[in-house]
């Protein structure tokens, strides 16, 4: 029963957000996002006729359109960046880098785990388990995004801020359902798993009700980029002293 | 293990995400630019070295144990470990305000050096750790007792705003700032 409802109500929220996406024309500025959400809607309809006619596929209906949403999921993320970023090359640069070094990681712990228990999954826990690790992948690149923004300064408008909260928080508490939830017993972890997704839509269709434009940098300078060597270079020379403080003061 | 890291990489987000809605970061509120130094509030420069070196120094607290009162002994102490906070946070802050400087001038460059920000960002970390760790042990121990510790960060405080001049010298004028489109 429950269930039931969150299922319906996500469908219900999700339809309200596309369509007054549509009608403020947030749809046309935020494409991937809004994508996104036409794919949920119709992975909900698939997995709601499949419960109901053919329960047999369900499982395999459920996990391969949980894969597709995150890989769609992971493009927003990648929307986020590109969006909030486009004014800012040095914060991009910073980013791209950022979200390598995350990838390398989470690739590296991938190999290993796998070399270290190749036969230890069993077909039935394997696809919670995949999707726990990918989503902890999102959750560390978006960790490491949301702190350089942080750094930087970045200035967010309204409509991208929800969108990067709406993911993110939904990403997150993900995370932690996956760790404890199990989809055979339909315990608390079970439902705060599914009911996650609908914090987000209900935070989405708050920030998302009408376009706010989103702050732009100032023109910036041409010779900026001589200007950061210069203070780079400055940087470098303050360290350099201060190393050598550093090294004084243990001595001493 | 790797059950426990996920749940922290989770939490963690959650978390700052939490402090991202409701404390208003990045957001989009118009702000003047800033003028260096110049926030109302906000320390400009460093106190004085003669200053901070009389904070915690010993001088002072032996005229006032040689008072024999113990009244007058809880009363400086109450005072000087005050005046020290203040100094701290007045420290802490020069620190921040030269990492908005920085972010500022180096998130609109092509040729940002990643490894150097890196570099840059950890030596700030580090200064906003001893900034924090100066602070507790005051509360802890109190100034007087902390002097070393202190001269050694106010050292470092001063080598930041070295930085900060040398960002003021007319190197980041128009470079920053927002505007609505």
């Amino acid at each position: 029963m429950l269930g039931q409802l969150i299922w319906w109500s996500s469908i219900a929220l999700e339809m309200a957000l596309l369509a007054r996406g549509l009608q403020n024309r947030l749809a046309f500025r935020l494409p991937v996002f809004y994508s996104y959400i036409a794919f949920v809607i119709f992975q909900d309809l698939v997995r709601l006729s499949t419960f109901q006619w053919k329960y047999d596929l369900y499982k395999r209906v459920f996990w391969s359109t949980e894969f597709l949403g995150l890989a769609i999921g992971s493009l927003v993320v990648f929307e986020i960046y590109k969006v909030s970023l486009a004014a800012y090359p040095g914060a991009a640069r910073m980013a791209r880098n950022a979200l390598a070094v995350v990838f390398l990681v989470a690739l590296v712990k991938g190999v290993l785990d796998v070399a270290g228990a190749a036969a230890g999954w069993q077909a039935s826990a394997a696809a919670p388990e995949i999707e726990r690790v990918l989503r902890v992948v999102q959750a560390a690149a978006i960790l490491a995004l949301v702190a350089l923004f942080l750094v930087y300064s970045i200035p967010f408008g309204r409509n991208l801020r929800g969108v990067l909260l709406g993911y993110g928080l939904f990403v997150g508490t993900r995370v932690i359902c996956l760790t404890f939830v199990s989809l055979q017993n339909h315990n608390f972890w079970f439902y705060a798993y599914s009911a996650s997704y609908i914090g987000a839509l209900s935070l989405w269709l708050g920030y998302l009700w009408s376009y706010q434009p989103s702050p732009q940098p100032r023109n910036p300078r041409a010779d900026l980029d001589d200007e950061y060597r210069k203070i780079a270079a400055e940087t470098q020379r303050w360290l350099q002293a201060m190393r050598g403080y550093l090294r004084k003061t243990v001595r001493s | 293990m790797i059950d426990f890291l996920s749940l922290i990489a989770g939490v963690l987000l959650v978390l700052m995400l939490m402090a991202v809605a409701t404390k208003g970061w990045m957001g989009s509120r118009q702000l003047p630019d800033p003028v260096p130094g110049s926030s109302e509030g906000e320390p400009t420069e460093p106190c004085p070295k003669e200053f901070v070196s009389r904070v915690f120094s010993r001088g002072d607290w032996e005229f006032v144990h040689g008072l024999k009162s113990r009244g007058m002994e809880r009363l400086f102490e109450h005072e000087r470990k005050k005046v020290a906070l203040v100094w701290v946070r007045q420290t802490s802050a020069l620190v921040r305000n030269a990492i908005r400087e920085h972010a500022r001038a180096a998130r609109q460059s092509k040729n940002l050096d990643f490894l150097g920000e890196i570099s840059i960002l950890a030596q700030f970390l580090i200064l906003i750790l001893s900034c924090r760790v100066l602070s507790i042990a005051i509360h802890i121990a109190g100034p007087v007792r902390l002097s070393g510790l202190a001269q050694f960060a106010q050292r470092l405080s001063q080598q930041v705003d070295r930085l900060q001049e040398s960002l003021h010298g007319g190197v980041l004028a128009g470079a920053s700032g927002t505007r609505a489109t």
